[in-house]
């Protein structure tokens, strides 16, 4: 009999650099051509599970492994990294970390000239591989000039050609944009179709992963695995737990449960939006949806100027023009998310607003100030930036000198600073961490800090560069939740965002940008219902996409938010 | 301007370009000898001679994009004549031939002899340079790699690691940008000179060493996961041979540069 593809009896590992055993003892079989789902919540361990599944762990990261993973019945503590390769490949999150040559074509042969396979041997792997991926016409180019989604769909190929039986995904579209998540989704559903492969993915994005996947292992926060069973029937006879454990459900499953508690009969809980509407075009009478157009309750007050106005600008960068003569209000107290696919000049707006990049000379206001003429000082008084990695902007030794920086280079009295330094502190959850250096900080606290920073100084408006960007979910909520608060409490939110539910459950409008221009900025029900979403290369949100397919409840059709369902 | 692409598919040039065909190494390897002699040069045609002998070479020899022609067709003359007179003005006059003097400034005085050893290191400069344009416009990178890997025995591992962290640098370049931005905008930009410049450089340095590790750790990771250093050895699907051509460019290459010299010495101007 042939060897399992994977077996993991016990296995527990603990990096060197913590205290706790993530995963702790877990244990599973999968048989061969089976699709795994691998879910937990942050600091479960399932992306060191998955380092572990190809020999990386104990071999390349310091980490202590007790129990067994068989690869195709090879120990991997016996075995190499590289011989191990034979028998599992791996695709990591972010697609830039996995590129080492120059070539689409050289990379793809770089697993098996390592292999030592003969050059014929080696080019017919790649090219069955690029024409599986759907990139053999783009050999030649460098891997540079592939989109995100293009990337990572390179890397499934190098995992294609290493012609290993198991592949093991780890968070593979976390970086990527609406349109990348679907192309990578496409290649994978392929290849399932095709069978013949064992696939583990871990990943939090359900509503793209759900209907890939046979079975699901849950890892909860100890580590511990807490279901293993088919996806269905882990994913909905485990609603309650899975919720308190922190592991996100489909939208379509969290939407049904809302109307399941509002009364709406729903005998069979959904997880795709196809199952979703077909469950509510199955219900005769329903009372009518909440008007969509409803906006987000929000500070804003209308009687005040603007909070930023924009006008007619323009931003060239070489030849190439990044914005062109876009023009736009945004009132005080709004929660604006700016949203369009890469390169469609979202972060240029952004950072045009903010005045990190100085936009042209009366173009802008901000509260009254022009940033392209405002020194650093006031800028931070009127608006505040969270660069996408807040590593970026950290310039002091402690998280305490961190936040009072902003106030120092504004010269208040030191009485005053303490004061604001130490309330900051306790309004971010930073109080133990106040002497720690920012970059010891988690992510989330890393995050949290520099927020904490953009605010501290008084600005009225803060703009964040794709603040969920390669997050779980989990900590992208907790982000998210905040925003609200500060939203509610009167600041005005600026978000670039890729994360479409995001947009839809918190922003109170949309700017939808394409090829440098303004193509609509309307409250975000109808900015989510309109056709400029389409026409910008977006995709609704899952939730909008069921109630698109409801054929009998036209005055649902226009949902996206859970918040509208009754 | 989108710059040249190190790694795009090669071309094959016909022959008369032929220095695109020769292997990397040997294109080093011919002017290594001739580069060490200029160094001990003093006089304006020894080097004239191998800044001539270079642009024949790469006229004839090398398919090169116009920009590149322009930079050199202007560079070259522009290059020399500044070189020259810079250093015309930082010679000591005790040392040079004062038989001519081209104009004076109050005690100071330009000697025809400052000029003439400025040329000399200028063209000292530029013909190194002209050499150097051989070998670096005519080659590529994993070519050169290739080839020490091959020729030299120099290990796969190093060579082919030093390959994945040249693409680290364009990274880099753009992450350096974010935080220069980015401090910016919380004010650091306080202060001038170069004290300030300084500390301000050091405060780049934490953000993007960290990142820099970080994404290290990772291309190695998915290096280790795709067999990397397995073998003692890889599988190369592009040699990068040394041939007899190779041997004979070199070979003309040194016998030219001798009888330069030779001729050099025993015609002093």
């Amino acid at each position: 009999m042939t060897p399992a593809p994977l077996e993991v009896h016990g296995l527990r590992i603990r990096h060197d650099d913590r205290d706790a055993w993530t995963p702790d003892r877990v244990s599973f079989t999968l048989r061969e051509g089976e699709v795994v789902l691998l879910l937990g919540p942050s600091g479960s361990g399932k992306s060191t599970l998955a380092l572990a599944l190809n020999g990386l762990i104990p071999h390349a990261v310091p980490a202590t492994l007790e129990g067994t993973v068989l690869v195709a019945g090879l120990s991997t503590t016996g075995a190499t990294v590289a011989r191990l390769s034979e028998s599992v490949a791996m695709v990591f999150q972010d697609p830039d970390s996995q590129i080492v040559t120059g070539t689409v074509m050289d990379e793809v042969c770089f697993g098996t000239e390592n292999l030592l396979a003969s050059v014929d041997d080696v080019l017919e792997r790649a090219e069955r591989a690029l024409r599986q991926v759907g990139l053999w016409e783009r050999r030649g180019e460098n891997p540079d000039r592939l989109s995100g989604g293009g990337r990572q769909r390179l890397a499934i190929a190098c995992a294609l050609a290493l012609g290993s039986p198991l592949i093991v995904l780890d968070e593979p579209t976390a970086n990527l944009d609406p349109a990348g998540i679907e192309e990578v989704y496409a290649v994978l559903r392929e290849l399932v179709a095709e069978g013949g492969h064992t696939v583990v993915l871990v990943e939090h994005n359900l509503d793209a992963a759900i209907d890939l996947v046979d079975r699901a292992l849950v890892i909860d926060r100890d580590g511990t695995l807490a279901f293993d069973g088919p996806v269905r029937d882990v994913l909905l006879d485990n609603v309650d737990a899975l919720l308190t454990m922190g592991v996100w459900l489909p939208v379509s499953t969290l939407a049904a449960l809302r109307l399941r508690a509002a009364g709406v009969p729903i005998p069979e809980l959904p997880l795709t939006p196809t199952e979703l509407a077909r469950a509510l075009d199955a219900v005769a009478v329903m009372e009518p949806a909440r008007p969509a157009m409803d906006p987000v309750e929000t500070g804003a007050s209308l009687d005040e100027r603007p909070a930023i106005t924009v006008q007619n600008l323009s931003v060239k960068r070489g030849r190439s023009t990044l914005l062109n003569n876009v023009s736009l209000e945004v009132p005080r107290g709004e929660f604006l998310a700016i949203v369009g696919v890469n390169g469609a000049g979202k972060t240029t707006l952004l950072q045009a607003i903010a005045g990190v990049v100085a936009p042209p000379r009366g173009t802008v206001d901000v509260g009254g100030l022009d940033p392209a003429t405002a020194d650093v000082r006031a800028l931070a008084a009127s608006i505040g930036f969270v660069f996408q990695n807040p590593e970026h902007q950290f310039i002091r030794m402690t998280v305490a000198e961190e936040l009072a920086h902003g106030l120092e280079i504004a010269r208040l009295e030191r009485e005053e600073i303490d004061a604001r330094v130490e309330a900051m502190l306790d309004r971010f959850g930073l109080r133990a961490e106040r002497d720690v250096h920012p970059f010891l900080l988690s992510g989330g606290q890393k995050r949290r800090l520099s927020v904490g920073t953009a605010l501290i100084a008084g600005a009225p408006v803060l703009a964040l560069d794709e603040p969920t960007f390669g997050q779980d979910r989990e900590r992208a909520a907790a982000l998210l939740d905040l925003l609200a608060q500060l939203n509610a409490e009167g600041t005005t939110v600026l978000v670039v965002t890729h994360d479409m539910q995001l947009v839809a459950d918190y922003a109170s409008s949309v700017a939808i940008l394409s090829d440098g221009e303004l193509l609509s900025h309307r409250p975000t029900a109808e900015a989510l219902a309109g056709d400029a979403l389409a026409a910008a290369g977006l995709r609704p949100p899952p939730l909008a996409q069921a109630m698109r397919l409801l054929r009998n409840h036209p005055g649902w059709r226009s949902i996206s938010r859970l918040a509208d369902l009754p | 301007m989108t710059t040249a692409d190190p790694y795009r598919e090669r071309i094959v040039h016909p022959p008369i370009r032929f220095l695109h065909r020769l292997n990397p190494l040997a294109k080093i390897g011919a002017t290594l000898p001739a580069m060490g002699l200029l160094v001990f040069t003093r006089d304006v045609a020894t080097p004239l001679i191998f800044l001539l002998v270079a642009i024949l070479l790469l006229v004839v020899g090398a398919h090169l994009p116009w920009r590149l022609w322009l930079a050199v067709a202007i560079g070259i003359p522009l290059l020399i004549s500044v070189m020259s007179f810079s250093f015309a003005l930082w010679t000591d006059p005790a040392q040079v031939d004062r038989s001519v003097t081209l104009f004076s400034v109050g005690d100071y005085r330009l000697y025809l002899g400052s000029i003439a050893l400025g040329l000399a290191t200028a063209l000292r400069l530029v013909s190194l340079i002209a050499l150097g344009l051989l070998a670096g416009t005519t080659s590529t990178g994993p070519d050169l790699v290739r080839a020490m890997v091959q020729q030299l025995r120099v290990p796969y591992r190093i060579g082919y690691t030093a390959l994945a962290a040249y693409r680290f640098v364009p990274r880099f370049g753009h992450e350096l940008q974010v935080i220069r931005s980015a401090h910016r905008v919380r004010g650091m930009a306080g202060g001038r000179g170069p004290l300030a410049g300084a500390r301000r450089y050091l405060g780049y340095v934490i953000p993007l060493l960290a990142g820099a590790i970080r994404h290290a750790e990772r291309v190695a990771l998915a290096m280790d996961s795709r067999a990397f250093g397995a073998h003692p050895n890889r599988t190369e699907r592009h040699l990068v041979p040394f041939r007899v051509r190779d041997g004979v460019f070199l070979i003309l290459f040194w016998a030219t540069t001798a009888a330069i010299i030779i001729l050099r010495e025993t015609n002093p101007l």
